[in-house]
């Protein structure tokens, strides 16, 4: 045979040896291992993701005692995260359940980004039942009535819808208020107030 | 997203231009670089500069130059562009094409400063060619002809020097000894070793001759020379018996004569009288002007005032050498004198000119010479001089240029069919706003009321031979006007023609007889002036009438057609008759073939939304050879022939080839290609061209058939270097129209709409915009549309240069000291002519006067566009100049629509950035809009480049701060501000909460303004460093941007990004995340990438017909406009991305640089297929085209198809 020619016996070599490989990873499970680019390959389960260079020494840690104690725990993990989302899962098919009233609103499924979900949560509450409105609501039903002793005048004075008084709120503070810790507003100095601005401690105050 | 660039109009400015036979002959033409075009112009007998090729070759010129092998006729041309490769071009009249005669690779492609191709000198009797780089690399090659006469090239022998930095190279003029190149050069190594900066001071520029030893086969320095250090142009001086040879160097101030083995002959350049003292003078452009007996130079300073420069010589010692001033002209980038008498100026900015030559400058006139020049302890005596009227040139022509196109928005201010595209061109006093509207321009030669109101007009000889038309008929309701052409047009009675009745068609028939066509017969008047009538049977009338020369079909209400012929004595005879099944819409015969008897097609469109091909041939009389359905009943027909072409002027490679077009009911022109032998159908193609029915006549255009389709406007089909191309005419609605010859308009149209009788010329064809120039004080900024209102405020600013207040005034003690002078001392008054006074001289010609560089002069304008009138000009005071600006409405405040303008005080740039103060003007709109009222001024800590307006309030980039602003009573209230920005802002959009920052250095900043807490974040920005130079918002993510080296690119926000940030509850993601090393947390995508090969300075989302799509247009520096259309379907990308492949392996770039290195000069071409080169199809031979389409499983007819679709969706 010859090494020049077209049929060397090196592919074939070269082939039953992958084969043999092949043999040896198959006992192992995918997940636990990776193949890396320069085919060498890494274990994912030991915490300082040891590198090996061929499918045999691969095989034989895997049966190595310390790769055995940390699959051991990592499997543990996997039981206690998959035991989790199956009850947040369950807890969120409740609300979902809770909300289905109005059936225009479906809560998309968006496992990565746990943020967005609970956003679509919350707006889905907001939409189907009178989760905020309620106390929104009690605030805005009863007037409150100042009497002044000196007239025995009653003045009503009619408190601002809820978000309305968030929009006046929001355009004292996008014009340069802040708040300190008492709710009392104060004026940035970064930033510029004409002569003769509003101050939101009075109207605000008068209003309520 | 995958876009097809397309250049809508080419580059206008130009960067250098030559003259020379490039034809052979006698004739004269120019060839002019535009960045990326070569072009062929030529002066005709009207003098008339007519564009005879424009070729785009995919790479930037940087030099051109001509030669002539001793002997020969035709002159070649020598490329010197950034392929790193140089390439001579021969001119092919045949064909109308450049050939590539040589190419030859020295060194890497793209501009770098040791890569030769900036400087080209060839030797004066053509035998080598010098091509160099700014720095280090000088090569030599030797040109010569083989046994066969063609031209061969050697390898290059190289000149280097490393070191150096080349300033201007020429040739030397010794007649037939070794060639010699002269440089002038500076050393620079002694500079950069010294840390002390002595040398730099100390460095000195050298004059150095090259001598080509021919026998050795080797380049050497043969002489070097100190030369002034203000020294910056070469000009070469005949030799060789014609004069002493040697070189004239064009100093700051001076021209000096410069020979080996010869005396410096130096003299002053005259200087005007209001030039500050601190300016001096430089020469910008030179052109040598050689006769038999005698040579002069034509030299131009920057201040546009052109010398003309003689030696007095006596065989090759320089006796004197003069300075005279000739005439003043715009600045330009080249001069060329043409042997026929004409002076072609390519402007540096604005229109380029023709002038043609009255005198040669003999007569006495200011003079500064060598023999006069005096020394003093200050240095040399200055010459003074006033610049005055033209008086040895004449311009005769001028070619419209864009030139530094510095803002564009497209709008339909005017409510017209399609979009007006508003541009601030040019720059100082030849600044000017022009309003361009896609469609031919047209020039109006006569209007002339009628009687009644027309519905139809015709023209016809008397002779088939005769040039020019004898009568114009005009048809009307129930009479038929005859007039005559001759010297005036005026009404005859003598003409044979029925008057009583309107006409249907008139026309020569045979040879010499003229035939009307009215509703009840066919009136046929011969030539001695016998009369035949021919009565219709019965009570029917005619209805439709197609006729040739030799053929006539009438149809006959009811649907009957009748045949007549020419016979050989001239009768019109009864041939066949037919019966249709309804009534005929219209007919039309195919024109007679050359050297035929008749025609063989009919084509009859019925209401039955049909058209028919009928045969006329006498063994198959009117059988129906094909049969086409149409979406609507036709209107109109129309046979064009095409002649077959093997290129030549003005044609590509196209065999004979028939068009059946025919005008449908619901405005849409379908046009069909007739089989010349069988008379079947195909290739059908159809275009929505206005809401009325088109009406299609045959005229006259270049000596070609043409057709004009007469919709809701007018457009002309006609074939321009190749293609067919169908475009509106900037014209009014037309009722009907024909062909009109007169000695006075060789090709015009005579027209009737309304009552009037109109008889105009299309212009300038193959351009696919016209325009309308308004001119403007100082060079545009920038400009916003008042949409209410329709008004366009613009900012102007300019540097070093005086008020109008000040000109004026400066302007009027010139006068009155020219006048003293004239009653005091009589000699100096010979250019202060009296006529001065009456007529002051145009800034717009002269330029202005000049003023220390530190002075700035600004104005911001109210405008118009309707009636070009300026309702309100304010000019800045106190050395205030405006950069930037925006309408703004301040949320619920009283005063609406305000102005804001960003101003800066005493901005520097050199030695370093500096400037006094930056302001922000507002200003409120009185008068319905028309004035401007300052409401206050607020003082900025920079210069403010950009403004918007943001949700009520007022957004400002501020050097690297972004700001908001909300309206105070008397001054803007900062707000909030953001101060991570990299460099400058110079330019924001916003869209909804978001903000998109454009940064000077380093591209898009996506921010978001959080109301609750008043802040601005910057939430994303880019990984590429860009020098933007022009931004545009696409969509909610995407921006579309371009940089100062040329590349257009989109960038767009990943889908996950954009909704993480905008579903970002508690907003404490967006406060608290942070980029790494400064940047920001989340990286845009580069989704489009292409190199447009031209600074693009402006950006505008439009579409610019109706039922078009929506495209990005862009306008660059060079005065060019593109577009940029996003693919709808996938099979177009493919088909279009394997067009491109195909053509960019058979049909490489003319001068040399690979295509796709080309769109790739910066960064990798991403997704844009340029429709530039796919255009460039139709131009290869006929074989390599039918090879593509083969390849792409297609017919060339089906990718030109396909190549005019798409270009019909942009324009």
């Amino acid at each position: 045979m010859s090494v020049f020619g077209g049929d060397s016996w090196g592919r074939e070599a070269q082939h039953r040896k992958r084969r043999v490989d092949d043999l040896l990873i198959e006992n192992v499970e995918a997940s636990l291992y990776k193949k890396l680019p320069s085919g060498k390959f890494a274990c994912l389960v030991c915490p300082n993701n040891p590198v090996l260079d061929t499918a045999t020494t691969l095989s034989t840690h895997v049966n190595g005692a310390r790769h055995r104690s940390a699959e051991l725990k990592h499997r543990e993990r996997k039981l206690a995260r998959e035991e989790e989302v199956n009850r947040r899962l369950a807890f969120s098919d409740s609300v979902s359940i809770n909300s289905a009233s109005s059936a225009s609103i479906k809560p998309r499924k968006t496992s990565n980004k746990p943020l967005i979900e609970r956003t679509r949560k919350a707006t889905s509450e907001v939409f189907s039942g009178e989760f905020i409105r309620k106390e929104v609501k009690s605030e805005t039903v009863n007037p409150i009535k100042i009497e002044e002793k000196h007239d025995t005048v009653v003045v009503e004075v009619q408190p601002l819808d809820y978000r309305e008084r968030n929009e006046r709120e929001l355009k004292f503070t996008e014009a340069g208020w802040k708040r300190d810790g008492h709710g009392r507003w104060f004026k940035d100095e970064n930033v510029e107030f004409d002569s003769d601005e509003e101050d939101p401690n009075i109207v605000l105050n008068d209003s309520v | 997203m995958y876009l097809y660039s397309l250049t809508l109009q080419k580059a206008t400015g130009i960067i250098c231009a030559i003259n020379g036979n490039f034809s052979g002959g006698k004739s004269q033409e120019i060839v002019v670089a535009r960045g990326k075009v070569l072009d062929l112009l030529r002066p005709d007998e009207n003098g008339k500069l007519q564009s005879l090729l424009s070729v785009e070759i995919f790479g930037a010129i940087r030099s051109l130059a001509q030669f002539r092998l001793t002997g020969a006729q035709k002159d070649y041309i020598v490329v010197g562009s950034d392929s790193g490769r140089i390439v001579i071009l021969e001119y092919n009249k045949e064909k109308n094409t450049f050939e590539k005669i040589h190419q030859e690779t020295f060194g890497k492609s793209g501009c770098r400063r040791i890569v030769p191709g900036q400087y080209l000198a060839v030797d004066p009797k053509g035998r080598a060619v010098m091509i160099g780089a700014c720095e280090k690399q000088k090569l030599v090659y030797v040109l010569n002809r083989d046994t066969s006469a063609r031209l061969t090239i050697s390898s290059p022998l190289e000149a280097h020097k490393s070191h150096t930095i080349v300033y201007s190279i020429c040739g030397v003029d010794c007649g037939f000894d070794n060639p010699i190149f002269a440089a002038i050069e500076l050393d620079y190594s002694e500079a950069d070793q010294d840390p002390t900066g002595q040398a730099a001071n100390e460095a000195q520029k050298l004059l150095t001759f090259y001598e080509l030893d021919l026998g050795l086969n080797h380049v050497s320095r043969k002489w070097s020379e100190q030369v002034d250090n203000g020294a910056n142009l070469l000009v070469t001086v005949p030799g060789g018996g014609d004069g002493p040879s040697g070189v004239l160097v064009c100093a700051e101030n001076f021209v000096i004569y410069k020979n080996q083995g010869h005396p410096d002959v130096r003299a002053v350049i005259p200087r005007r009288e209001d030039l500050p003292a601190e300016r001096g003078v430089l020469i910008v452009s030179a052109a040598m002007h050689k006769q038999k007996t005698m040579f002069f130079f034509l030299l131009q300073t920057e201040y546009g005032d052109i010398f003309r420069v003689t030696l007095d010589h006596d065989n090759d010692r320089v006796k004197e050498l003069k300075i005279k001033y000739f005439d003043t002209i715009p600045v330009t980038s080249s001069l060329c004198v043409l042997k026929s008498g004409f002076l072609f100026a390519a402007s540096e900015f604005g229109n380029h000119a023709l002038y043609q030559f009255q005198a040669i400058g003999d007569d006495p006139d200011v003079e500064a010479s060598s023999a006069t020049l005096m020394e003093t302890e200050e240095g040399f005596q200055p010459v003074f001089f006033q610049p005055r009227k033209l008086k040895n040139l004449v311009r005769i022509d001028q070619v419209e240029s864009l030139m530094s196109m510095m803002d564009m928005k497209v709008s339909n201010l005017f409510e017209e069919e399609t979009p007006q595209i508003f541009t601030l061109c040019g720059r100082g006093p030849r600044s000017s706003l022009r309003i361009l509207r896609p469609g031919l321009a047209i020039s109006e030669m006569a209007v002339s009321q009628l009687p009644g109101v027309p519905s139809a007009v015709w023209t016809v000889k008397k002779n088939v031979n005769d040039e020019f038309d004898a009568y114009i008929v005009v048809s009307f309701a129930n009479a038929t006007l005859v007039l005559s052409i001759g010297e005036t047009v005026e009404e005859v009675s003598d003409s044979g023609f029925l008057d009583t009745t309107p006409s249907l068609s008139v026309s020569l028939i045979g040879d010499d007889s003229l035939m009307q066509v009215h509703p009840s017969g066919i009136r046929h008047i011969r030539e001695d002036g016998r009369i035949n009538e021919w009565r219709t049977p019965g009570k029917r009338t005619i209805v439709k009438v197609g006729s040739n020369r030799l053929q006539v079909v009438i149809a006959l209400s009811g649907g009957e057609l009748i045949y007549f012929e020419v016979d050989m004595t001239g009768q019109l005879m009864e041939v066949e008759k037919h019966e249709m099944s309804g009534d005929v819409a219209c007919l039309d015969i195919a024109p007679v073939p050359e050297g035929r008897q008749r025609s063989r097609f009919l084509a009859v469109g019925s209401y039955d939304n049909t058209i028919r091909i009928l045969s006329l041939d006498p063994d198959d009389c009117m059988q129906i050879l094909s049969l086409q359905s149409v979406s609507s009943p036709p209107e109109s027909l129309l046979f064009l022939e095409v002649q077959a072409s093997i290129g030549g002027e003005d044609g590509a490679d196209h065999p004979a080839s028939l068009f059946l077009n025919a005008g449908l009911q619901n405005g849409v022109l379908f046009r069909t290609v007739v089989d010349m032998v069988t008379g079947q159908l195909s290739d059908a193609r159809s275009r929505f061209l206005g809401l009325r029915a088109p009406k299609l006549f045959s005229i006259a255009v270049r000596g070609r058939r043409a057709m004009l389709c007469l919709s809701s406007r007018p457009w002309l089909g006609y074939i321009h270097q190749g293609h067919f191309l169908l475009t509106p005419l900037s014209y009014e609605t037309l009722e009907f129209a024909a062909s009109f010859s007169s000695d006075q308009c060789a090709e015009g149209v005579v027209a009737v709409a309304g009552d009037a009788l109109r008889v105009f010329t299309i212009e300038r064809l193959g351009e696919s915009f016209n325009e309308t120039a308004i001119p403007l004080r100082y060079t545009p900024r920038k400009f916003v549309l008042h949409p209410k209102r329709k008004l366009l405020v613009t900012i102007e600013s300019d540097q070093g240069a005086f008020t109008a207040e000040e000109r004026e005034a400066a302007k009027k003690e010139s006068f009155e000291a020219a006048g003293m002078g004239e009653n005091g001392n009589a000699n100096q008054i010979e250019n202060g002519d009296d006529e001065d006074n009456s007529d002051p001289l145009s800034d717009e010609q002269y330029g202005y006067p000049k003023a220390e560089s530190g002075k700035w002069v600004s104005c911001i304008r109210v405008l118009d566009p309707r009636t070009a009138q300026t309702t309100c000009l304010l000019e800045l005071q106190d050395n205030e100049a405006a950069f930037s600006m925006c309408t703004v409405n301040f949320h619920d405040k009283e005063y609406g629509t305000l102005l804001a303008v960003g101003t800066a005080k005493g901005l520097q740039f050199w030695p370093k950035r500096s400037f006094e103060a930056g302001f922000i003007h507002i200003y409120r709109f009185k008068e319905d809009g028309k004035v401007l009222e300052l409401l206050h001024k607020t003082q900025v800590e920079g210069v403010p480049l950009a403004l918007c307006q943001f949700q009520g309030r007022l957004l400002a980039g501020i050097g690297p701060i972004l700001r908001l602003y909300d309206l105070g009573k008397r001054r803007l209230l900062r707000k909030c501000e953001n101060k991570l920005f990299p460099n400058s802002i110079t330019s924001i959009h916003t869209y909804r909460d978001r903000i998109f920052v454009g940064d000077m250095q380093e591209s898009f900043h996506y921010c978001k303004y959080r109301r609750d807490e008043n802040q601005l974040y910057i939430f994303a920005d880019d990984t590429v460093p860009r020098w933007l130079t022009a931004a545009h918002h696409i969509d909610f993510d995407t921006m579309a941007g371009t940089d100062k080296f040329g590349n257009v690119f989109f960038v767009r926000l990943p889908q996950d990004v954009s909704d993480e940030i905008e579903e970002d509850p508690t907003g404490g993601k967006i406060k608290w995340e942070q980029g790494k090393l400064n940047g920001a947390p989340n990286k845009v995508e580069e989704i489009v990438q292409f190199h447009v090969g031209d600074v693009v300075s402006c950006l505008y989302k439009a579409t610019l017909i109706p039922g078009g799509g929506e495209c990005i247009l862009y306008g660059t520096v060079m005065g060019s406009l593109g577009a940029f259309l996003p693919f709808a379907s996938r099979d177009d990308v493919d088909f279009f991305s394997h067009l491109e492949m195909h053509m960019r392996q058979e049909h490489p770039p003319l001068c040399g640089r690979d295509h796709m290195a080309y769109r790739s000069s910066y960064f990798p071409v991403k997704d844009v297929i340029d429709g530039d080169l796919c255009e460039q199809f139709p131009t290869l031979p006929m074989d390599m085209q039918r090879k593509i389409a083969d390849e792409l499983d297609r017919t060339p007819g089906e990718i030109l198809k396909k190549l005019e679709e798409i270009r019909n969706k942009i324009i």
